[in-house]
């Protein structure tokens, strides 16, 4: 690799260096691991929806030969603590790592075993007794939300852990000064990312410093270091956390209350344990996206103006305390999309279900809002007799708007959405497509373009959740690194967001590599995550498409740091001044005469060793640590605007699909995106971010569902009736790109890593509903799988 | 069995699974596991020449076969030009399903050196990516083939 020549390595798209180890198979992932005297975890889990624990009886399973311990609720309820809700709940829940007294979902942890190895544990695990007494299961979101069925928590009254209803402008005064009204009621399933490598963890307790070690794939070392120490009743200093390298994530990979139980049947064993989920496990008990039902109603003039919009919407949360609401906020600061709307009504409900907890998922909420005001954008259309294409652009906030803020409270901070769709529909070819389309239907073909646009925002504020709580926990964006040069001059960085495929080892050996006058393969970067080397914040993970909005602010300081310091080490020592200096090919270099020079070898000499060397005041080492908060977020005003996430990145997909009326089936013929995420850090990086998640999106669209039966049990748990997108599913995605940069980020960069979730249910539904309204179909819900075409299609044609 | 051309012999459990054969019993950890139930391709292995998937295969039913792992795809020094296009393509992102993609792909450039693009996807289809969406392991394949 030759150096640059005006422009530096961030932006280029510099092969990913985490590429190398993984096309060998050489990844290090959590099951490559075998710490000496390991034990395998099984877990027992509920058969049942809602059931009462009567009894558990663990007395076969704990003399199996190979079995060390097991662990049941009324353990965990003596060695640990609740987990503490994220909302504060009317009154406290005995919600521990194991369920205690009660179950309330299918796949809910009862026990877990430690053995000498997994078959075993499995064994042993299904030698444990557990005599239930089913209760009735509250599988009905809406209806829980009317106050109807049965409850969860009798403590609590009511299975809404949150409803109220937010207005912002005159509402009522847009409704009454509208020309029409457009009304629809929206539905999402259940889904998930599904990564590749399932969750898990390996617990290790140390009786002489009474300390846990743990090495997990968890996304968010922050927090879950939070509710470690607080359930286990350790302070954090004896806690230690690692991440290796992490086979995706999607914000699927959490489960705090799987680290607790490895941390008790590690104490109790004396050995390290690791817990690994299987699939069914992983399919059915990690983390669903939450399904819902919104009801949207937009107020516009005759003209297609957008007047008004009001939103009620009911977020199905199954068990899940440890994020409620999240789904509700995030589509909040999100719901005008990327249009003008003065006024905007949100009615909300977070409801608790007997299934899955759900839980961040690619986009959170994102998708559903977009599929809703997507659809309802394009079902106006066809009222007003307008083309979809020019009632966006009568309603978009325009570049000249920028930047923006919403009614809700979020700023838009730099685009151009009409040249975004306007790129996407020439790259597409909009109106020969149209023309096939007119002619395929005279052969009896059924062809349909889907258009949707989206804003996609990066970086989450939890001040949002003071709407809910009232009181202010956490607030803001905010993300540590630290770069090193060592005693060797050589370059080390380390980033407290642990990546699970994004290639930041390769974006922050760009940005170093750029301060430092390196070439990005001289710059180590620490794989994943050490809670005692890297430096982190409670706010520190990989979610929320952070990196490119927060991280790189991070990364950069410290690297400034570093910089500031070798030109002050080096101009003590050839007794110049640090503006006459410049870092190039691993040297102090004095401009215009670059032979005289010291190396980064002879300054980390100087920090290290030869410390009567260094300037008055300095202190000794070559190290720098830099943390920095994203400047959007704000706290909540008055009027209960916050912004619950901050940059936007913005993107149009044009999608032609063809149905086949005899089988159901939906082929994407064509497919087209064209995005805007400011100024790219790795293009090879992004493309492929806006290729996967665009395939997620179409997975949501069209294959994916886990769907309960009546009584609360999951039909879909494994890959043969959980169906994930195939190479033969998904298309050549077409890829453009805008770069407007953003104006409050290190480099310009906004996220992208959600991008193509968002809009891509909304763009193959607005496709299948082109391709069908002549039919009288309109799409209302997801996923479009061919049973449901074909019985939209049997008998209309 | 022979794995990656060492004779190997051992005792094993009737239930043990190939695939926690290779990666607890031998170490090699480049085969991983995405399901155990044969759909997503992760563990996908050549025994005799021919994909399989190894989590759906018991160790002692491969007694005196010939089983190749991303281990044995990979030179001694460097990457292979398979895993070359992976890389130059960005044909993978978190890397948990690639080895299962080299596998099957060297499988299918051993059958049909000039692949079409079609031909490049239904050979994938057998596998399940969560990240790339296969765009750019279909480029990576057909920049190895020399399209």
């Amino acid at each position: 690799m030759t150096a640059p020549e005006a422009a530096g390595w961030v932006g280029r798209p510099v092969p990913v260096k985490e590429d190398a180890r993984l096309v060998a198979g050489r990844g290090r992932f959590l099951d490559d691991l075998t710490p000496g005297r390991l034990l395998h975890v099984a877990m027992l889990r509920s058969p049942h929806a809602h059931a009462r624990i009567v009894a558990i009886d663990a007395a076969a399973a704990s003399a199996l030969p190979g079995v060390a311990n097991v662990v049941t609720g009324a353990d965990a309820a003596v060695a640990s603590k609740p987990i503490r809700p994220l909302i504060p709940t009317a009154a406290p829940l005995d919600d521990y790592c194991l369920a205690v007294d009660h179950v309330r979902f299918v796949g809910e942890p009862v026990a877990a075993v430690a053995a000498v190895d997994r078959a075993t544990a499995e064994d042993a695990a299904e030698l444990i007794r557990v005599t239930y007494e089913p209760r009735a299961a509250a599988l009905d979101a809406e209806a829980a939300a009317r106050g109807e069925g049965p409850l969860l928590y009798p403590a609590l009254g009511s299975n809404v852990v949150w409803h109220d209803t937010l207005t912002y402008g005159d509402v009522d005064g847009a409704f009454a000064a509208a020309d029409g009204v457009l009304e629809e009621r929206f539905e999402i399933q259940r889904y998930a990312s599904t990564p590749l490598e399932t969750f898990g963890c390996i617990a290790e307790y140390d009786p002489g410093t009474d300390a846990y070690a743990f090495v997990t794939n968890d996304q968010r070392p922050g927090l879950t270091l939070a509710i470690l120490a607080e359930s286990l009743g350790v302070p954090q200093a004896r806690l230690r956390l690692q991440c290796p390298d992490i086979g995706g994530g999607f914000g699927n990979k959490r489960r705090p209350a799987y680290l607790l139980i490895c941390a008790l049947l590690a104490r109790r064993a004396g050995r390290p344990v690791k817990f690994l989920e299987d699939r069914r496990e992983n399919l059915t008990a990690l983390m669903h996206a939450a399904s819902g039902v919104m009801h949207v109603a937009l107020a516009y003039r005759a003209d297609g103006t957008l007047l008004g919009l009001s939103v009620r919407d009911v977020t199905d949360e199954g068990k899940n305390l440890v994020s409620p609401a999240q789904h509700n906020l995030i589509k909040l600061g999100n719901i005008a999309n990327g249009y003008r709307i003065p006024a905007i009504r949100y009615e909300a409900w977070s409801v608790l279900t007997n299934k899955c907890p759900s839980g961040a998922n690619r986009g959170i909420g994102k998708p559903f809002m977009c599929f809703a005001m997507e659809r309802a954008v394009a079902l106006l259309a066809r009222r007003l007799g307008l083309d979809p294409v020019e009632l966006r652009l009568r309603n978009y906030v325009g570049p000249d708007e920028m930047p923006y803020t919403t009614p809700t409270g979020s700023q838009y901070d730099s685009g151009d959405y009409p040249a975004t769709l306007r790129a996407a529909l020439e790259r597409f070819g909009y109106a020969a497509r149209r023309r096939e389309q007119t002619e395929a239907r005279t052969a009896g073909r059924l062809l349909g373009i889907g258009i949707a646009t989206s804003v996609e925002p990066a970086g989450t504020n939890l001040a949002s959740y003071e709407i809910i709580t009232g009181r202010r926990a956490a607030s803001g964006s905010a993300e540590a690194a630290m770069v090193r040069v060592e005693p060797d001059g050589q370059v080390r960085a380390s980033l407290g967001d642990p990546p699970s495929g994004q290639g930041y080892e390769t974006v922050v050996a760009q940005i170093v590599a750029d301060e430092l006058g390196l070439s990005p393969e001289q710059v180590s970067v620490a794989r994943g995550f050490d809670s005692t080397t890297t430096p982190w914040l409670y706010l520190s993970g990989n979610y929320s498409n952070k990196f490119a909005v927060t991280d790189t602010g991070a990364v950069v300081g410290a690297a400034r740091r570093v910089r500031d310091k070798l030109l002050r080490l080096a101009a003590h020592r050839l007794e110049i001044a640090p503006a006459d200096l410049e870092l190039r090919d691993g040297a102090a270099r004095v401009r215009g005469a670059p032979d005289r020079h010291l190396t980064f070898r002879e300054l980390a000499r100087t920090a290290y060793a030869d410390v009567l060397g260094l300037p008055p005041g300095e202190e000794p080492g070559l190290e720098a640590r830099h943390a920095h908060q994203n400047p959007l977020a704000r706290p909540i005003d008055a009027d209960r605007r916050v912004p619950s996430q901050l940059v936007f990145a913005n993107a149009a997909h044009c999608c032609l699909v063809e149905i086949d009326p005899a089988t159901g089936r939906v082929t994407i013929v064509k497919y087209v995106v064209v995005h805007d995420c400011g100024r790219e850090l790795n293009p090879l990086i992004v493309e492929g971010m806006v290729h996967g998640s665009t395939a997620h999106g179409i997975g949501a669209a069209l294959l994916e569902e886990f769907r309960y039966d009546a009584a609360g049990q999951l039909l879909t748990s494994t890959f043969m009736d959980y169906l994930k997108p195939t190479a033969l599913d998904v298309p050549d995605i077409e890829v453009g790109r805008l770069e407007h940069p953003s104006p409050f980020t290190p480099f310009g960069s906004k996220g992208v890593g959600e991008g193509g979730a968002i809009p891509g249910p909304a763009a193959v539904a607005n496709a299948v509903d082109d391709a069908l309204a002549h039919l009288g179909v309109v799409v209302r819900s997801l996923p479009i799988t061919p049973d449901v075409v074909w019985r939209w299609v049997a008998g209309r044609r | 069995m022979a794995v990656n051309g060492q004779a190997v012999e051992r005792v094993v459990e009737v239930r043990r699974l190939l695939s926690d054969f290779l990666r607890e019993d031998l170490g090699l950890t480049g085969t991983h596991v995405g399901c155990e139930h044969g759909v997503c391709g992760a563990c996908t292995v050549l025994v005799d020449g021919e994909s399989a998937r190894s989590c759906l295969l018991l160790a002692v039913q491969l007694d005196g076969a010939t089983v190749t792992t991303i281990e044995g795809l990979t030179p001694a020094a460097g990457l292979s030009p398979l895993q070359e296009a992976f890389r130059a393509c960005h044909g993978l992102q978190c890397g948990f399903c690639t080895p299962g993609m080299i596998v099957v792909a060297h499988e299918l450039l051993a059958r049909n050196a000039a692949p079409t693009a079609e031909e490049i996807r239904e050979a994938l289809a057998a596998n399940l990516c969560m990240c790339t969406g296969y765009v750019n392991i279909v480029r990576a394949v057909a920049r190895a083939a020399g399209r």
